[in-house]
């Protein structure tokens, strides 16, 4: 006859597996209630959130340390002061925009203002000073001119507004895509650079398109030179 | 009904045309400016084509240029200059 001892140990055995698989089911969470599932997802959701969260913000950390560090090639070459852009760069219909620095910053009307970049270029100039303020006004807003140099030329370059401009050069010139307008009414600075020449045979001028080199509507912050040097 | 409407629209258009000169593209304000010409004599529409030109217009461009003001101008043209056509066809 089969002993008990054989009986209790096959028992036992049978037992243990059957608690190995519930506490593995347990522990699996098989069992959890639906409630207590529901705040799981709900916290693992905040978590999420929090961590979208902080990725933007690490983003945008680093565009603005980006930015930052194309103004310091700017600062090493001439002494200013860096300041944000506090307004939209598209709503104005007069190719302004404003910046958060002002006389209080020692801004004064005609200082300039530059953007980053290799060697840093010329966007605009302070039209009207705040205290924490001043309203700039783009080089290329609609209606402005400005005297510039390409392909060894003085020209003067009629604004678009949106950071273009257009200019009319004798045919004879040899201006081609990607050359840069230097001006000298800004130290001989960057202030755009040929983005279209239309071919025209017909005509004894050819017309120039210009654009600044970086769209202004990525800009986040400006440097801006209180007294040209 | 329809005067109801009427009514709710115009302090709408308003908004849409001061928020708009602040963050919007400047057809914006134009667009709330011209939509509200349509039914109103409203002061919101030299109001917000005031706005638009205190905001942003340089008192003299920094080439020493006189700037017109435009949208000034344009909401002044609205209200007064589109008075015969609303009293022509417009009920009061």
């Amino acid at each position: 006859m089969v002993s008990g001892g054989a009986l209790g140990g096959l028992a036992r055995g049978v037992s243990s597996s059957v608690w190995g698989i519930g506490s593995a089911a347990v522990g699996s969470g098989f069992f959890s209630s639906r409630r207590a599932l529901q705040v799981e997802n709900e916290t693992l959701k905040q978590e999420l959130s929090r961590l979208e969260a902080e990725a933007v913000g690490f983003e945008a950390l680093e565009s603005e340390n980006r930015e930052l560090r194309g103004i310091v090639h700017i600062a090493e070459d001439v002494s200013g002061i860096t300041a944000p852009i506090i307004s939209s760069v598209r709503s104005s219909p007069y190719g302004t925009f404003i910046v958060g620095a002002g006389s209080a910053d020692g801004i004064s009307a005609g200082s300039v203002v530059m953007a980053d970049g290799q060697r840093g270029f010329v966007i605009g100039q302070i039209a009207e000073v705040g205290e924490h303020s001043s309203l700039v006004e783009e080089i290329f807003a609609p209606g402005a001119s400005a005297e510039g140099s390409v392909g060894g030329a003085e020209l003067i370059f009629e604004g678009q507004g949106g950071g273009n401009a257009r200019a009319e050069a004798p045919r004879a010139i040899s201006i081609a895509e990607g050359d840069s307008v230097t001006s000298a009414m800004f130290g001989g600075r960057l202030i755009g650079v040929v983005g279209a020449v239309p071919a025209d045979s017909a005509s004894a001028y050819k017309s120039i398109y210009v654009r600044t080199p970086v769209s202004l509507s990525e800009l986040q912050f400006v440097y801006v030179v209180p007294r040209f040097q | 009904m329809w005067y109801r409407v009427s009514n709710s629209i115009r302090p709408l258009l308003a908004t849409l045309g001061f928020f708009g000169a602040i963050v919007a593209p400047p057809s914006v304000p134009l667009l709330a400016m011209v939509l509200l010409s349509f039914r109103f004599a409203a002061w919101e529409i030299p109001a917000i084509g005031l706005f638009v030109d205190l905001m942003w217009l340089a008192p003299s461009g920094v080439d020493g240029t006189f700037s017109l003001p435009l949208f000034t101008l344009a909401g002044v043209v609205l209200v007064w200059g589109l008075e015969p056509l609303r009293s022509e066809f417009l009920m009061r």
